[in-house]
């Protein structure tokens, strides 16, 4: 019984809880993206508190542009109004505002489909689609991962012995900023959704936005990297190299949240394989990145007699990581652009190209060092500006995830759908 | 499912309590004592680290607002630090008694985000109250992990240290929908309706 205790807190804890100063929408007819056999005659919110209707309390939307609500009103806790007649088939968006007991105004979307699939509410209506600031954000989380994953996997994969304190430093500026942009991520695509000045937005709902797929990406992530951070601190602490080995292993799963809600899994044409490679592909560059940047700002300014070991070791791991990248990189590139011309004819193709010209940079830069450098150094040479090779070399790596970061946020061209078989050859 | 938000800020204020005991055995006994056993040094600094990493479960579940989300990120990351540090100091990866600020700023940043995530007046019903209880009493006790960090030996700041973690356990048993039992105290928060 005494040992079942701690159990039942620890599982109770990890609960969430719902805590509400301002009304809070508890419950929606139409649900959250949900798919109606046919057309609603009106919709209704219900909240936790008294609210009021405000002019546009109610605003719906089809593809094609605004449509009217009639008859807007609240009654308590409900606030509901009236659709017209019929509505064609189609996705839906309905925004909604409304004044809280306290005196703000509280906000929200939510999409529904009228026999069809509903629209993910970041495709909401009036919804932009990922902005620059969102690449950079993009960017910048890229980086945190290869900081975090990358620099583990360099100290376990590569060294293999106890790294200065600086190790830890980078690796916790890489969990830290992990955590902290997928907040700002997420904040930024809600923000994207809802259409909201920030003032508002932080009244935002943003549960439909949790419940995507980006959404559900962003709370195993969250949680993950969390646990991570526990683990590398704790490393760090007791001097306990082995709690690094549950940080790598548990930073390279939920590097998977990328692959699992991105065009790999979303898009057509997408499949496990699909996944599996995205996630090959992102964790080979993390290491390969996280990893230069360890053995240039770590190894080589810190621990002089350490350099010829890593550097021979971290040009093995290196072409492995190339090697993984070059393939999955391939596959997913045929995968999105089945036709050779999309590469030019249109923009995720003309990103895809300038990101290949920097792999190309950044492999011939690779290429050098393992073909002029790992020699001289294996044999004892002394080579004074490979230290800033090196990071020339992190550098160009870092641009790749800039450009990976704008083709992430950017739509691949749309595939043609497959030809449906004939009825002959059914009967056949 | 998610379980009622009262419950998760009843195991919270549990949690608080528990570190807040163990801050006040510290302060009645003294530090010699209490580190007798080498294991209790690090007691009260875990429960505040895990007492951080459990809050991101809250943080990420809990998106009906942004403002909320914020708050509960902001408490997770101070609570995580702060323990860090704290555990660091015993372990004596850290030395410089400077670092006892973290706790300091801890304090200012769960207080302000307490203040800031409440956006409704005082009485406008129970939860408003102990929300700006809570912020206004983290904020004042700020002084006392201060005292902690110029005065290490004071036993008034240390008393007063774990005294405001046994306040805040009391203030959270107390915060959440109670409006079964006492209902609402401004008429504008709706009707009960658990």
């Amino acid at each position: 019984m005494t040992r079942l205790l701690p159990v039942a807190v620890f599982v109770a804890l990890l609960m969430p809880a719902q805590a509400f100063a301002h009304a809070t929408l508890e419950h929606t007819s139409p649900g959250f993206e949900q798919r109606l056999g046919s057309s609603p005659r009106k919709v209704t919110l219900d909240f936790d508190q008294y609210i009021k209707a405000l002019p546009r309390s109610l605003q719906l939307y089809s593809s094609h542009g605004s449509i009217p609500v009639a008859r807007v009103r609240s009654d308590g806790r409900i606030l509901e109004g009236s659709l017209p007649a019929r509505l064609h088939r189609g996705g839906y968006t309905l925004r909604w505002h409304a004044l809280s007991g306290d005196g703000h105004v509280v906000s929200g979307v939510f999409t529904f489909g009228v026999r069809a699939a509903a629209p993910a509410p970041t495709d909401a209506f009036g919804a932009s689609g990922p902005t620059r600031a969102e690449d950079a954000v993009r960017w910048l989380y890229f980086l945190s991962l290869a900081l975090l994953v990358g620099g583990l996997g360099f100290r376990l994969l590569v060294a293999r012995r106890p790294l200065p304190a600086r190790f830890y430093a980078v690796t916790g500026i890489g969990a830290f900023a992990t955590l902290n942009v997928g907040i700002a991520a997420f904040l930024l695509r809600a923000e994207d959704a809802l259409q909201l000045p920030f003032g508002r937005l932080l009244y935002g709902d943003l549960r439909p936005i949790a419940q995507t797929r980006f959404g559900t990406a962003f709370i195993a992530m969250t949680l993950g990297f969390a646990l991570v951070t526990a683990f590398l601190f704790l490393s760090w602490l007791t001097g306990k190299e082995l709690l690094l080995w549950p940080a790598f292993l548990l930073g390279l799963a939920f590097v998977s949240g990328l692959s699992l809600s991105g065009h790999s899994a979303a898009d057509a044409g997408s499949s496990w394989k699909s996944e599996l490679a995205d996630w090959a592909h992102l964790s080979a560059a993390c290491l390969w990145i996280g990893g230069l940047v360890q053995l240039a700002i770590v190894v080589w300014p810190l621990m002089p007699d350490a350099r010829r070991s890593a550097f021979i070791g971290f040009s093995r791991l290196a072409t492995v990581c190339i090697a993984v990248l070059l393939l999955a990189g391939v596959y997913l590139s045929i995968l999105r652009l089945p036709q050779l011309n999309d590469l030019w004819t249109t923009g995720y193709g003309q990103v895809l190209l300038v990101k290949i010209g920097l792999v190309a940079v950044a492999l011939a830069w690779g290429g050098l060092h393992k073909l002029v450098a790992v020699p001289a150094v294996a044999a004892g040479g002394v080579l004074p500006r490979l230290r800033a090779s090196l990071v020339g070399e992190s550098l160009v790596g870092m641009s790749v995830l800039l450009a990976a970061a704008v083709l992430v946020n950017a739509k691949p061209p749309v595939q043609p759908a497959p030809t449906p078989p004939s009825a002959s050859s059914v009967q056949k | 499912m998610q379980p009622p938000a009262e419950h998760v800020h009843w195991l919270f204020a549990t949690g608080f309590l528990s570190l807040g005991l163990c801050l006040l055995g510290e302060a009645v006994v003294g530090t010699e004592v209490w580190r007798r056993r080498p294991w209790r040094a690090y007691l009260w600094p875990s429960l505040a680290f895990g007492l951080g990493v459990f809050m991101w479960p809250v943080m990420v579940f809990f998106t009906n607002s942004t403002l909320h989300m914020l708050a509960h990120g902001a408490w997770a990351e101070v609570l995580m630090f702060a323990g860090a540090v704290e555990l660091a100091l015993v372990r004596g990866k850290l030395q410089s008694n400077w670092w006892r600020l973290a706790m300091t700023a801890a304090f200012v940043v769960s207080g302000a985000a307490f203040l800031v995530h409440e956006q409704n007046t005082w009485l406008f019903q129970r939860s408003a109250f102990l929300h700006h209880l809570l912020g206004w009493t983290l904020l004042v006790a700020a002084v006392f992990p201060l005292a902690r960090v110029v005065r290490p030996r004071s036993q008034a700041a240390a008393a007063g240290f774990a005294l405001t973690f046994v306040v805040i356990a009391v203030l959270l048993y107390c915060d959440r929908d109670v409006a079964p039992v006492f209902g609402h105290i401004s008429e504008l928060a709706g009707t009960p309706r658990r």
